[in-house]
């Protein structure tokens, strides 16, 4: 009963950041970023990356066994397509709150969301299809890419397309591994663990009376700039699996000390 | 542009962009080769470097109903007639 009403209260509490947060205190910022930003997109991913740092910090302080441990890797990350497993709704927001200048793919039928989708849109990020009204917004990603990752950009992608629950890896979709070779970009391949027992499939309340701690780690890169000969993405997506699969998932490895 | 050298263009550019050789005429890109949105967002770049002009928004939407290669020849073709 103890652990249902904390779980209720501080669920309450990070929806309430992420609505009222979003309408009285970013809502401005996003509206003097559409009108005056001179680079509009960069501007509208940083105030994202912001929110979305505000959201786990303020994660951190309502849920006492949460904590957070990056892999000093991940944050130094730039100009690379991030290629990452995904367990839970949490993860594409850390990965928001990890990278100043991020886009990512996403689910077509959240651009048409009030708000959101104009978010979306103005961020820079890609709707998963692109048929009927997303082929302009697809088309316009994609033709800007190349210059998008090589200024220090990200690309974040979850390859499996959907949150997996049986610990195992799925089938990897190829357009992040087809954007990677075309723009010659690194392939950067992390793994999160942890999000889906703060966040649960199939759950509406967070479950937060439990010693957590969420790890972001970089696992491997392929340097497709350094690569003699032109990398087929079969390929490309074969080498990302050996890399999931090469090192045990240990925490530990990362040094306590940069623990965010 | 005749077919046979827009057909001839668009095999290159399958083989050196896409990794697909000499797919079928009337296959299903999707279903057997994996062509995805990327690809068809790329080929659509490909093919405005080809007749050396920018797609409007309508033509763009348009080939993303295309399912087989000979769909592709013919949405090329009549491109190629439609800018003289």
């Amino acid at each position: 009963m103890i652990k249902r009403t904390v779980d209720i209260i501080a669920t309450l509490f990070l929806w309430i950041y992420f609505t009222l947060g979003h309408l009285f205190f970013f809502l401005p910022a996003y509206l003097l970023a559409a009108f005056l930003a001179k680079d509009r997109e960069r501007a509208f991913q940083h105030l994202n990356h912001l929110f979305f740092r505000g959201f786990f910090a303020l994660a951190q302080i309502l849920i006492p066994g949460f904590t957070l441990k990056i892999d000093p890797a991940v944050t130094r990350l730039h100009g690379s397509v991030i290629v990452c497993n995904h367990v839970s709704y949490f993860d594409p927001i850390l990965l928001i709150a990890l990278f100043k200048r991020q886009k990512t793919i996403v689910k077509s039928d959240f651009f048409s969301f009030p708000f959101l989708g104009w978010n979306l849109k103005l961020s820079g990020y890609l709707p998963a299809t692109a048929t009927g009204s997303y082929t302009e917004l697809v088309y316009k990603g994609i033709s800007s890419m190349a210059e998008y990752l090589s200024s220090g950009g990200n690309l974040f992608v979850f390859p499996e397309g959907t949150r997996r629950r049986d610990g195992k890896m799925g089938r990897f979709n190829k357009g992040a591994f087809s954007i990677a070779r075309k723009c010659r970009a690194p392939v950067q391949v992390i793994e999160i663990l942890n999000t889906d027992r703060l966040f649960s499939p199939g759950h509406a309340l967070l479950n937060t009376c439990i010693a957590n701690r969420v790890t972001v780690m970089h696992k491997g890169e392929i340097d497709l700039s350094r690569a003699q000969k032109k990398i087929s993405t079969r390929e490309l997506i074969r080498q990302t699996r050996r890399i999931f699969k090469k090192m045990p998932s240990t925490p530990e490895t990362i040094p306590d000390n940069d623990a965010r | 542009m005749d077919r046979e050298t827009i057909k001839n263009k668009i095999l290159t550019i399958f083989d050196e962009e896409f990794e697909i050789v000499n797919p079928g005429e009337n296959e299903d890109l999707r279903e057997i080769h994996g062509f995805d949105s990327i690809d068809a967002i790329e080929l659509l770049r490909e093919i405005e470097i080809m007749l050396d002009t920018e797609l409007t928004r309508d033509e763009k939407k348009k080939a993303m109903d295309i399912r087989t290669f000979s769909q592709i020849c013919d949405y090329v073709e009549s491109l190629s007639a439609d800018r003289g």
